[in-house]
């Protein structure tokens, strides 16, 4: 039998005929959709997303004690306790599979609103199809800077952006000086994706304007089989700061390779991602006894905010781990998407989109050290602080800025 | 900035690493040059050689130094099978042999990829204590690091007997005759598959054996590989295909000449410094340095 | 040239046109967003794998690292577009022409090199535009080049909700590159690709005729792949450096000749048809879990098909039909 190609097209219209079309939700349920990378390089980073994605899912639709958005109650209030449902999509990492994952969500799975994505390249396109379904993209996890700078009325981000973060790191270097330590020199490396290079630009603009020297700028190729040639480079500059912006693989060879070559920098302030990863600690956390990272998120908020411990009790039963800044932002992207989907006691895109735009959450109301939630006219939330953390002793120790610390920076590191 | 000493340092960590190189890129190089079959799974042979390492350290707490043997004995059983299963079909083919041997391959890539996904979930894996881990020894000031160190003699010990192999044992010239001539070594006894799987199952545990002394230092995750097999094809072609020697040269130019172009360009093209030179190689000898092939 | 020849390729160009009127209708049944991607893409890697199978199956010179002139389209056609307001059909013709001119440069310098050590140059050669273009501030490195769709238009042929102009787009690429195949099939160029496949040496008495034909199925393939690109551009509106010019790009090209019929007709059609719609549903259906099954049904597949039938699928036809070689 000769396989045309008509077979094939008559058999996928079956197929996608056959398939579930669940109907937009009136009240019984809402679907949201969540795309990741599940296979590939990064697919860990997807597996932990869907645990604080389920974690959020438990909060949403149980009953829970908690002083969080929808946490009382089960299911959306506006939409009469309806509950929501996630549909998870895998887009390889790729911006073209991206965006025909989040069109297939859209039209088959019909979901409400999309939340994703870990890569930035990926957010671009997934973005800009919600952009054209009228359907609200929340960028979860997602820090370049451009990403809300695109002229779409559909994107939003709860969280932080580079520039957001590089800041932070320096009103943090700014704020030693003043007490009299020497911040001079800092040595910049980063990888070569969107993330490294949004994060190596950031940072050098910033120390030009605030008057810090540059020594090294290294740009490395993330996944490298060696970075002898650059750690070599990073401790002739032997700078005061090192300044890494690395995922967890590179991040593992940066700190064993700066091991073998003798080079002990005097403090190393990280752009969070591979160093704030379990993972990169169990692999070489003895060797970074003191190291600091920006973050979103502080564990050490439980104490002062109890809610913040039970529900990393929860996410540490899904998957062991604790949460971390990333899965602490997936975490609260989807509180903030559903709590918007429950005030436009609708399912409708448009209404969606308008009752994000008018989210006005306080601080104290979520997991997060922010002063509040609140969107500007492109969708970023400016209000949402960084901390930097300090690894001491196993656990992460908030130390800037003043009024989320609980300690102060060890500096330099031992 | 760029003093004496970090440029010898460059160099020194370059040389250990193109030693490594070479290490990772014989066995590619023997299967290559004994039965012309591209194998396009040769990064995740090295990649389930590192996780055999990290099994057998985490269960057993075998130092990688000691299981090493044992993760090459344990690729010499797989790499036979991978002919056996595989490999002998591909290279049946009447038509095309080359394009099923690469896609046959890569296929098996794939599912060894996905495999591992599957087993031992994308997590990043590593050693953190071992014999030899994180320690450095420090001659004049230069930094050699431990596991590299023995990485890269291991690969001189291993090249020199792989020579040996290769033209002193009856074996090693069995394996060069069914190369020649799967025909006429038929008439004089020799079983051709035999031959073959075994010369798999030697390459195989040349790279499990890189692969053990990788897992004391490199993280380990299913697409470790990939960074490791270009570099890998590129060193055995520059080094010309059909020869060892060619591949140990060329695992030294290599790791030189990253080394090199790190120190000249952004580190982030330091790879593109190999690629140009292997180029320029193959432009002035097309069959590599010291190819037969 | 015997009369089966003659009545095989005509009947070759009406099953041809026939299935492309099918095609074309295509639309009017399949109303499903998700699977009218999957046909593009069918299409649209057809396409580009029936014009890596001129330089590469035809003219026996495999080629790895197509994904070059499948990222030189796309950026040429995104960097005119979005430096110079250049709109992507000149774009298109700007890109597939350098595409053309550097393969048949690089066609130049490597001819020369034989088996897997030319395999292995283009495969560099690729990456290290790869790394140039990740590295290249004003082609927006590593951050890509990201095209606003702000309306439906033809001149600057972006469309916001509607695949229909896309999906007649990559027909008609696919068409193109199909036809273009059947004619040079039965060309003198055919003839002396057959020859240099088969006996280099033996055609080398042809002297330089050998070489420039090489050239130019360099050049053809090269432009076909490059316009590819530049519609990929259009189609996805953000590109970058890993998503255009990678690796797994030039395999991807390859696969669906190699699978289906490597030098022949319509073996990269066929090969398409199958793979293409198979990648996509075991990644939505299967892949969600990250587990890594769909890897592994994928990769078996291949496995299995390349072992079985190293001829490819259309050895499953009549032996006649499709088998150049």
């Amino acid at each position: 039998m000769t396989i045309t190609r008509r077979d094939v097209l008559l058999g996928a219209t079956a197929t996608a005929a056959l398939m579930p079309l669940a109907a937009r939700a009136q009240t019984s349920e809402v679907v949201i959709g969540v795309i990741y990378p599940f296979s590939g390089a990064s697919a860990q980073q997807g597996v932990d997303a869907q645990k604080a994605y389920e974690t959020a899912l438990e909060v949403i639709n149980k009953d829970a004690d908690f002083d969080l958005p929808l946490a009382k109650g089960e299911g959306l209030p506006g939409l009469g306790g309806a509950k929501v449902r996630l549909v998870f999509a895998d887009h390889q990492a790729d911006p073209q599979k991206g965006r025909a994952e989040t069109e297939r969500l859209i039209t088959q799975e019909k979901v409400s609103a999309v939340i994703g994505t870990y890569q930035s390249s990926v957010a671009v396109t997934v973005s800009q199809i919600c952009e054209r379904y009228q359907i609200p993209f929340v960028s979860a996890d997602n820090s370049s800077p451009s990403l809300h700078r695109r002229g779409l009325k559909y994107y939003f981000r709860a969280s932080p952006h580079d520039e957001m973060y590089s800041a932070a790191m320096f009103d943090f270097f700014d704020a030693l000086k003043k007490k009299g330590t020497k911040i001079e020199t800092l040595a910049l490396f980063h990888e070569d994706t969107i993330f490294g290079t949004d994060s190596g630009n950031a940072q050098a603009k910033i120390a030009g304007e605030r008057g810090y020297k540059i020594l090294a700028d290294i740009k490395y190729r993330n996944n490298s089989p060696s970075l002898s040639a650059e750690v070599q480079q990073l401790k002739s500059a032997n700078a005061d700061v090192l300044m890494p912006s690395s995922y967890t693989t590179d991040g593992i060879l940066l700190v064993k390779t700066m091991a073998e070559l003798g080079y002990k920098p005097n403090a190393i302030v990280a752009q969070d991602a591979g160093f704030s990863e379990k993972a990169l600690y169990d692999a070489v956390g003895d060797k970074l006894e003191g190291v600091i990272s920006r973050g979103t998120f502080s564990l050490d908020l439980a104490q002062k905010r109890p809610m913040v411990g039970k529900i990393n009790d929860m996410f540490k039963a899904k998957s062991g781990k604790d949460l971390n800044d990333l899965t602490s932002r997936q975490f609260m992207g989807l509180i903030v998407l559903a709590d918007a989907i429950s005030r436009a006691k609708s399912t409708e895109g448009e209404k969606i989109r308008d009752a994000l735009a008018a989210t006005d959450i306080p601080g104290d109301k979520t997991i997060m050290p922010w002063k509040r939630i609140k969107f500007d006219e492109m969708g970023q939330n400016n209000d949402a602080d960084p901390v930097l953390l300090q690894y001491v002793g196993g656990k992460f120790v908030t130390i800037f800025p003043p009024q989320a610390a609980i300690a102060e920076a060890t500096w330099p590191m031992k | 900035m760029l003093t004496a000493e970090a440029i010898i340092q460059s160099l020194a960590s370059g040389l250990l690493m193109g030693l490594l190189y070479g290490l990772i890129a014989v066995g590619l190089a023997l299967i290559f040059g004994l039965m012309d079959v591209v194998n396009f799974a040769h990064g995740e042979f090295l990649m389930i050689s590192m996780y055999a390492t990290f099994f057998l350290f985490a269960f057993f707490a075998i130092d990688p130094l000691l299981s090493a043997p044992l993760v090459a004995a344990a690729m010499f059983v797989f790499g036979a099978v991978v002919y056996l299963l595989i490999v002998r079909f591909a290279m049946r083919a009447k038509a095309n042999a080359g394009m099923v041997q690469i896609f046959s391959t890569f296929g098996l890539a794939i599912v060894m990829r996905g495999l591992a996904q599957f087993f031992f979930t994308p997590d990043y894996r590593s050693i953190p204590q071992s014999a030899l881990g994180g320690k450095t020894i420090s001659i004049a000031g230069i930094f050699l690091p431990e596991p590299q160190l023995v990485g890269a003699l291991l690969s001189i010990a291993a090249f020199g007997a792989l020579y040996l192999f290769i033209n002193r044992t009856d074996f090693g010239r069995a394996l060069e005759a069914t190369r020649e001539d799967p025909g006429a070594v038929a008439l004089v006894g020799i079983d051709k598959n035999r031959v073959f799987a075994l010369g798999w199952g030697l390459g195989a545990a040349l790279v499990g054996l890189s692969g053990a002394i990788m897992a004391i230092f490199f993280y380990i995750y299913p697409d470790v590989g990939a960074s490791f097999a270009l570099i890998a094809y590129v060193t055995v072609a520059l080094g010309g295909f059909g020869s060892v020697f060619g591949a140990f040269a060329g695992g030294i130019i290599v790791g030189l000449v990253e080394a090199t172009t790190a120190l000249i360009l952004p580190p982030s093209l330091k790879s593109v410094g190999i690629y140009a030179v292997y180029l320029l190689v193959v432009f002035i000898r097309p069959r590599g340095l010291f190819g037969s092939m | 040239m015997d009369k089966n020849f003659a009545a095989r390729r005509r009947r070759d160009l009406f099953v041809a046109a026939a299935l492309a009127v099918i095609a074309a209708l295509a639309p009017l049944f399949v109303k499903d967003v998700y699977v009218q991607n999957i046909l593009i893409l069918t299409l649209m890697y057809a396409a580009l794998s029936q014009s890596w199978n001129i330089l590469s199956g035809y003219c026996g010179q495999i080629s790895l690292g197509h994904a070059l002139y499948f990222g030189l389209g796309a950026y040429t056609t995104a960097l005119l577009f979005m430096k110079f307001g250049v709109l992507p059909w000149f774009g298109m013709l700007a890109g597939g022409t350098l595409s053309a001119l550097i393969a048949m440069g690089l066609g130049y310098l490597c001819f020369r090199l034989r088996g897997h050590y030319f395999v292995i140059a283009t495969i560099v050669i690729a990456e290290i535009t790869l790394l140039l273009f990740h590295n290249w501030d004003w082609a927006g490195a590593a951050l890509g080049i990201d095209i606003p769709v702000r309306g439906d238009s033809w001149l600057k042929f972006q469309f916001t909700r509607s695949k229909l102009p896309y999906f007649y787009f990559a027909l008609v690429l696919a068409c193109v590159a199909w036809f273009v195949t059947w004619w040079l099939e039965d060309s003198k160029w055919g003839f002396w690709w057959r020859a240099v496949k088969d006996n280099p040496e033996a055609a080398e008495s042809l002297g330089v005729v050998v070489f420039n034909s090489k050239m130019g199925a360099a050049a053809v393939s090269a432009f076909l792949v490059a316009v590819g690109g530049s519609f990929y551009a259009q189609f996805v509106s953000y590109i970058d450096p890993e998503s255009v010019m990678g690796f797994q790009f030039s395999l991807l090209m390859a696969l669906p000749a190699v699978l289906g019929g490597i030098g022949t007709l319509w073996g990269p059609v066929l090969g398409a048809a199958i793979l293409i719609p198979l990648t996509e549903l075991t990644r939505s259906f299967i892949g969600g879990s990250g587990r890594g099954v769909d890897l592994i049904v994928y990769g078996t597949l291949i496995v299995l098909i390349s072992l079985a039938l190293p001829r490819g699928l259309v050895s499953l036809f009549s032996s006649r039909k499709g088998a150049a070689r």
